[in-house]
Formats: C-alpha cells, sequence, structure tokens
C-alpha cells in the first residue's frame, strides 16, 4: 500500500508496509543520504528529520504515522551554493567532524531556530541534547547555533558560557 | 640500513614479517643511504603517490582513510605547496585497495606522518622532475627555471604547462630523499586555514557513508549461544547472510530487507544452505 506525504515541498509516494520506519524510505525508496542510520532505537539523533516542523526520530516513525505531513530532511534546506542558514553556519564554524551526526544536529537546530530565533544559551544546549556527537564537535556546533541565530534575525541569549577557543 | 619492526609486528608476525620489512625498506634506499620520509620508504615509487594529466591535473593516492580528521584537506595543502599549483587542481584519492599504496591502518595520528610526509616529499621530487624536464627541453640550468601556478618558467618569459612536460614524463621512478622541500616562508597553504572539502557534503546530505548496500552484524543472543550454520537469506533476492565466529554478516539493498533478515536469524527461521 502506498503512503503518500510531501518530501521537501515535493509529493512523495512510497510503496511499503505501513510498519517500516520513515528513515529506511527516506535511504532506500527515496535515494536521500542524509538523515543517518546511526543506533536505530531513538538514541542517538542521527535519524533526526522535521515532521510537521517537529524533530522526529525517522528511525523509529513508521512510515504510516508520515502519511499526509510535510516530511524535512536535510537536503530540503539547502544544497552546496545555495545552503541554508543552519547549513551556511556550521559551514563556517567548520563544525563537522566525521559528520555522520551532522544532518541530525541541523535538522534539530533548524526546527527550534524557526521556532524561537532568539533562544538562551541553555535552550539551545536541551534542544540540541537528544542528538550525540562522539567526535567532540560541540563547541563547534554550538557555535554554528548562535551563528545560525543572527543569520535568521535573532541571536542565542546569555551565550556567556565558556565555549573554548574559537 | 635501520629496519624498524615494531615490538607488536614481530610478536604478531615473527620472522617472516621482518624479512618483507627489509625487503621493501632496501627498495626505499638511495646510495646517499638517506631513508625516504613516511610510507615513500615502504613505497618509493611516484607514481604511487602522485598522477600529473595531460592537462596538468594533479591526482594524489593515499592509503589513509578520510574520517573527519581533515586529511583529505590536509594532503592537497601538502602537494599544491609542493607543486606550485592551486589546490584547485589537486584532487584525492583515499583508500582505495585497487589503486593507492597499502598504508595500514588509519590510527594513531600517523597519517600525516606517513602519508602526509610521503606526498610531502613526492610531490617535492615530481616538481623537481618537471622542472628539469623543461630545463632540458629549453637548454638551460635546471636552477634557471622556476615553477608556479602549475607551469615551469624560464628566465627569458619562456613558459610551459605542467600537463605536456608530464606528458612525456614517467613518474615510476623511484623518490630521492633529498628534493629540496618549502621553506617556511615559500609556504602558501600549509599552516594555514583553509575549509575542509569534505564539510559541505555533510552539511547537504551528499553521499558521505552511504553505501549501496546496507550491512549489519547480528550477534547471538547470549555469549554461549551460536547461529546455525551458515545460511543464504533467500534465494532470489539481493539479501545475503554469512556467518563467521558465531557472528551473522547480512547485507541487503533496501534497510527494510536487512531488518527482516534479521528477525529471521533470531526467530531461527532462516534454513542452512549456501
Amino acid at each position: 500500500m502506498s503512503v503518500t506525504f510531501t518530501l521537501n515541498g515535493h509529493a512523495a509516494a512510497v510503496d511499503a508496509d505501513p510498519a517500516t520506519p520513515l528513515l529506511y524510505a527516506l535511504l532506500g525508496e527515496l535515494r536521500l543520504n542524509g538523515a543517518k542510520y546511526g543506533c536505530g532505537v531513538g538514541q542517538c539523533g542521527a535519524c533526526t528529520v522535521l515532521v510537521d516542523d517537529r524533530p522526529a526520530f525517522s528511525c523509529l516513525l513508521p512510515l504510516s504515522a508520515a502519511r499526509g505531513r510535510r516530511v524535512r530532511t536535510v537536503e530540503g534546506l539547502g544544497e552546496t551554493g545555495r545552503l541554508g542558514p543552519v547549513q551556511a553556519a556550521f559551514e563556517a564554524e567548520q563544525a563537522a567532524q566525521c559528520g555522520y551526526c551532522i544532518a541530525g544536529m541541523i535538522m534539530r537546530a533548524q526546527a527550534l531556530l524557526e521556532r524561537n530565533n532568539r533562544p538562551a544559551e541553555s535552550e539551545v544546549r536541551t534542544a540540541l541534547s537528544p542528538n550525540l556527537c562522539r567526535c567532540g564537535t560541540h563547541m563547534r556546533i554550538l557555535r554554528a547555533v548562535r551563528r545560525a541565530a543572527v543569520a535568521m534575525g535573532g541571536a542565542v541569549r546569555d551565550a556567556g558560557e565558556p565555549v573554548g577557543p574559537s | 640500513m635501520t629496519v624498524v619492526a615494531s615490538r607488536r609486528s614481530v610478536m604478531a608476525g615473527g620472522a617472516l614479517v621482518v624479512a618483507f620489512a627489509m625487503a621493501r625498506a632496501s627498495l626505499g634506499q638511495t646510495d646517499a643511504g638517506t631513508k625516504l620520509a613516511g610510507d615513500l620508504a615502504k613505497f618509493p615509487w611516484l607514481d604511487s603517490w602522485i598522477a600529473v594529466d595531460g592537462e596538468g591535473r594533479i591526482t594524489v593516492f593515499t592509503g589513509k582513510a578520510e574520517l573527519g580528521q581533515g586529511i583529505r584537506t590536509a594532503f592537497i595543502q601538502l602537494a599544491a605547496d609542493e607543486l606550485d599549483v592551486t589546490p584547485e587542481r589537486v584532487s584525492l584519492v583515499t583508500a582505495d585497495t585497487a589503486r593507492t599504496p597499502d598504508e595500514g591502518v588509519t590510527a594513531g595520528s600517523h597519517s600525516m606522518q606517513d602519508s602526509g610526509a610521503a606526498i610531502r616529499n613526492a610531490a617535492a621530487n615530481v616538481r623537481l622532475m618537471l622542472a628539469q624536464a623543461a630545463a632540458t627541453r629549453w637548454g638551460l640550468p635546471p636552477s634557471e627555471v622556476a615553477t608556479r601556478g602549475g607551469a615551469a618558467h624560464a628566465p627569458d618569459g619562456r613558459t610551459i604547462g605542467y600537463g605536456p612536460l608530464a606528458a612525456a614524463l614517467s613518474l615510476h621512478v623511484a623518490a630521492r630523499p633529498d628534493a629540496p622541500l618549502k621553506s617556511a616562508g615559500d609556504r602558501r597553504l600549509i599552516g594555514r586555514n583553509w575549509p575542509r572539502v569534505d564539510i559541505p557534503a555533510k552539511l547537504t546530505g551528499g553521499p558521505a557513508y552511504r553505501r549501496c548496500r546496507q550491512r549489519r552484524v547480528r550477534r547471538p543472543r547470549s555469549a554461549s549461544a551460536r547461529h546455525a550454520a551458515v545460511a543464504r537469506a533467500d534465494q532470489g533476492s539481493d539479501r545475503r547472510l554469512t556467518a563467521n565466529a558465531g557472528c551473522r554478516r547480512m547485507s541487503a539493498t533496501l534497510e527494510r530487507a536487512l531488518e527482516r533478515t534479521a528477525r529471521e536469524v533470531d526467530d531461527g527461521k532462516t534454513s542452512p544452505g549456501g
């Protein structure tokens, strides 16, 4: 049975068991690369996508739950040469090491800043806390979110906590 | 001649490893008896590390894997500086068993000292050969030929690109250990921050970390349990299942086909065979 939804602004249809995790459909049938399979149990955030503007673990979300909704992945935010503001901030801060977690980090930061472009530093940290980065890129990621907030017309408040050398 | 064999390699491989290392190291020795830098000592042929095509484009080969530590960027900086070309002229092939030197594991902060040193010195060798080829062509002493912007230049203004020079040159020659390296003052890229070339794809859903086939290892449910004999999971589909040391290795094109295999393994439904 086909499940239809909006993917990065375009209509998408996937002919698969509705219990299939959304991530598998994104990586398999829909041939995207951005969302990553990390843990498969919603504990690492590498698979994070936006469903109706809210972050979701696509490894846990059944395809049926995406029916009729707006799904966004990192591919939908921009491409090389036309980066979205969050992607551009991550590039400016060189906020990726191995990069496996970064698409999920970007999506979660995107959701936060769309909802509130003047978050407190503590809100940024809380918002990103479901996403793990084992390279240790956290300080660059936080700097990137601060830069992105400015690019989106706001600013991270109280960004006074120690952030290490720039 | 000094052969460096770590205690671990001797313990693990015994005398055969040492003998092999001696044979390979001897290739890296020159008449002067000076040791080649980094893994050039193991793979002294310049064409193991660098290719220059007829358009003057440079390809650098490394046996170390880019895994986010930035060596793709760093090696391009090294080669471009020593070859007097812009970094855009340099592409890099990393860890391709068919094309690159086998430099073993990428670990222990060894990439720069083993592969980086080799690439830097190989690039200096290639630049020297290109300059000498131009000197021969023009009947000039090599010291009068300068290289910049991917071309050789004579004092009288004559110039020739690396492409035509390389087309008449074989790089299947052993490196010499004394090819002059750029001094600190002459470096344009080494030691400067340069945006990592691997990052844009990681921000946009490029093909990083994506494989055509998904793979997974399934361990038995308890330490003492063992899966039944190796099974080919599914005749007629592209699912594959093999076993090793009590673990099942699975692969399939689609993630959910893989999950189905995993469930079957857990349920004992996959039949031995294959």
